[in-house]
């Protein structure tokens, strides 16, 4: 009984050691490339929101790790610096709930004003949602809004057949702005 | 099976015969879920073909070396590997993987490769498993492809594949219920009606009423 069972876990042992190895290769192969899309990703999204105050940003790890802790959903932040290098705005990445996860870039100048939105991965219905998280029209309309909170339907007009990933959108910029005002707050 | 098994029959058998969406009628949560667009059921059905074949063909490899009482157990592990393999490879693409997200750690759970490691990879020769993979997976993609071609077309008047459009109908006035779940239940229902006639048609002397 015992020799059974032994056996039987030796053989599921093999074959799960052969598994995680050949596993472990396959993450090393790619993990590299992995890490590189997703900063690529972020830092593109980042760029473009900023394009508006002509602003180089700057992915500040530290300062994300410590808003992180108050604001759960934040992914990243990017500091704009202009040609002397004094920051005039920054870049929020987050995710924030439409249907499903919306991750998003939200750029906010000195002012508190948003610079734009580039929305970075979405998964919104195909058709339906998505077409909020994919329409110029309905991401534009944030462009200089703020620093106050925004309500859908009253400040920006929601997609109609899509009012969860508006919500969701919309939801996202107030994050970006409640951020924004934490953090022009301690600068005082 | 009294019909000696050849590699090109048991390679046309997952088109047709034992059809794993339409006639089997298993794995269909994440066929309905993602035949929405045809882009991601290229990515979906490759995904599928891959994984089936390589865990078919490496438990058709060690079937001798499995002792009865643990052989779901290593199925899962060998199924699961190749599907991490998968999640890893396409991490690299993120325009895909957005799209596929939890469907392809859900291949680990698809009933089709479960089945077929159980049912069929477990007690035949190695080219047999192999080509039942290979057979089996491509006639899940095809039935995929069928599925989103008439969804992503009628549901969205257009069909986009990376990021071009290729057919459009020129607008946008559809009906976006074939999009949401009902129209992959009405699709897939249709599909499979199709399949049931055409073989009844064929082989009249086994209706027997």
């Amino acid at each position: 009984m015992t020799r059974t069972i032994l056996n039987l876990g030796l053989r599921l042992l093999v074959v799960c050691l052969v598994a995680a190895v050949g596993l472990g290769l396959t993450y090393t192969l790619v993990k590299n490339r992995i890490e590189e899309q997703d900063r690529k990703r972020r830092a593109e999204a980042a760029e473009a929101v900023l394009s508006a105050i002509e602003a180089r940003p700057q992915e500040d790890l530290e300062l994300t790790a410590s808003l992180q802790e108050r604001f759960a959903d934040l992914i990243g932040v990017f500091e704009g610096l202009d040609a002397s290098g004094d920051v005039i705005g920054y870049a929020f990445v987050l995710k924030s709930k439409g249907y499903n996860f919306i991750t998003m870039a939200v750029g906010v100048d000195a002012e508190g004003k948003v610079t734009g939105i580039d929305i970075v991965t979405n998964e919104e219905t195909p058709g339906l949602g998505a077409v909020a998280a994919e329409k110029p029209e309905f991401l534009g309309q944030f462009k200089g809004k703020g620093p106050e909170k925004l309500t859908l339907k009253v400040d920006v007009d929601a997609v109609s057949s899509a009012t969860y990933t508006s919500r969701g959108i919309t939801n996202g910029v107030n994050m970006a702005l409640e951020v924004w005002k934490h953090l022009s707050n301690k600068g005082d | 099976m009294e019909k000696e098994r050849t590699l090109w029959g048991e390679f046309i058998k997952g088109f047709i015969t034992t059809n794993p969406l339409l006639v089997l009628m298993v794995g269909l949560c994440s066929s309905l879920a993602i035949s929405t667009r045809v882009e991601s059921c290229i990515f979906m059905g490759m995904a599928v073909i891959f994984v089936l074949t390589c865990s078919n063909i490496i438990i058709s490899l060690i079937r001798n070396l499995i002792p009865d009482q643990i052989r779901i157990p290593i199925f899962i592990v060998v199924i699961a590997s190749f599907v991490t393999i998968v999640d890893l490879t396409l991490k690299t693409i993120p325009a895909v993987y957005e799209r596929l997200g939890v469907w392809i750690p859900l291949i680990v759970v698809n009933c089709i490769i479960l089945a077929r490691a159980e049912g069929y990879a477990s007690s035949a020769k190695v080219s047999h498993a192999m080509m039942d993979g290979l057979g089996i997976g491509l006639g899940y993609t095809c039935v995929l492809l069928i599925m989103s071609v008439v969804r992503e077309l009628f549901g969205t008047g257009k069909i986009v594949m990376f990021e071009h459009t290729i057919i459009s109908l020129g607008t946008n006035k559809m009906p976006a219920i074939l999009i949401l779940f009902p129209g992959a239940f009405i699709t897939f229902a249709l599909l499979s009606a199709l399949l049931q006639w055409y073989q009844q048609r064929r082989k009249p002397e086994i209706e027997g009423g």
